[in-house]
């Protein structure tokens, strides 16, 4: 109950901040991509500039508070980054939010942001059941056969399936 | 420039933006989570959906931080609105309601096709905003550098088009 708990607070924390800072914000995402408004390229460079020694410290100590493994894995660069980097700014603009901020407005009361939701629930759902032709269409990784395990199971089980397969041969 | 929420004054972006990098940080130093949270979208698809995408391995073991991290938001967006003169149903959108102008059922349509964009372009991308833009780019990932670029150009040229062109 520990994790669950510690994931909500940092969730919490975060929605906070989003809801105060004016990422969850329709006029702030405006202004952002009129250049009116600084406030959100500085959210985002602030955060970077912060966490980029943060990572590499972490990565470079390998291990956790806990002491087990550190395993950041990187993000493959194929033709549905770009096509679908566009699709989301897109929407990033006319929703005038991106997903975290589309919760964090719900929790805030925006009644728009619900239909939000069910468009972005609709969106993913989409992706997800067309992916085996998106994939060959946008260069995707291969999903390999689907996991029959419901619960994590220890990695030496052979039942167990291997997630996205990259080719790295390529 | 006070927020539609309640008319309320921002933090200032240096605060937040330090508050963003340490959850992103505490995330991974902590339980070796990568923060995203585009991913959760197809994580609650998962609870209806049996494609095999949703049967994937990254779907079931994140769900088990990703979904108590959504509860979080949607319940920091609440706490906000308590603590910062009370919650209550909102339905102004500042600027659109100006210049824009749709009632509420079309307000309703505007944002579901934002949001199928924004659901079905972040899953293309493998990303959004903070898997991209905040994880990725301070982990200094060329994908991640090329998503937000991207990203940011298809805002610009929407938002643009929108207020410059077409609604002005």
């Amino acid at each position: 109950m520990v994790m669950p708990a510690l994931y909500v607070f940092l969730g919490t924390l975060f929605g906070f901040v989003l809801s105060r800072s004016g990422a969850a914000d329709y006029n702030y995402i405006q202004g952002m991509f009129l250049f009116e408004q600084f406030q959100l390229f500085g959210i985002i460079g602030t955060a970077v500039v912060v966490a980029a020694p943060g990572l590499w410290l972490i990565q470079r100590r390998g291990r956790t508070l806990r002491g087990t493994a550190v395993s950041v894995e990187r993000k493959p660069l194929n033709r549905g980054t770009i096509v679908g980097s566009l699709l989301f700014g897109i929407g990033w603009s006319i929703a005038g939010m991106c997903p975290g901020p589309i919760l964090v407005n719900i929790g805030e009361g925006k009644v728009y942001a619900v239909a939000a939701l069910a468009g972005a629930l609709v969106g993913a759902g989409t992706f997800g059941t067309l992916y085996p032709r998106l994939q060959v269409l946008f260069g995707l990784p291969s999903i390999g056969m689907p996991s029959t395990a419901r619960t994590p199971v220890p990695a030496s089980e052979s039942s167990r399936v291997p997630d996205r397969v990259y080719d790295t041969a390529k | 420039m006070p927020l539609i929420l309640n008319d309320l004054t921002p933090l200032h972006w240096a605060v937040a933006g330090g508050v963003i990098a340490a959850v992103t940080l505490c995330l991974l130093f902590v339980a070796n989570r990568r923060l995203g949270i585009s991913s959760a979208l197809e994580d609650i698809c998962s609870l209806v959906l049996d494609q095999s995408y949703f049967r994937r391995d990254a779907v079931f073991t994140g769900r088990a931080w990703r979904l108590p991290f959504l509860l979080g938001l949607v319940l920091g967006g609440y706490v906000s609105a308590v603590l910062g003169g009370g919650w209550h149903p909102i339905w102004a959108l500042g600027m659109f309601d100006t210049t824009i102008g749709f009632g509420p059922g079309g307000k309703l349509a505007w944002m579901f096709v934002g949001g199928a964009f924004i659901g079905f372009g972040t899953r293309l991308a493998n990303g959004c905003t903070s898997g991209h833009g905040i994880f990725g780019m301070s982990n200094f990932e060329l994908s991640s550098f090329v998503a937000t670029l991207t990203f940011m150009t298809g805002g610009i040229l929407t938002t643009q088009l929108v207020y410059r062109v077409i609604f002005f």
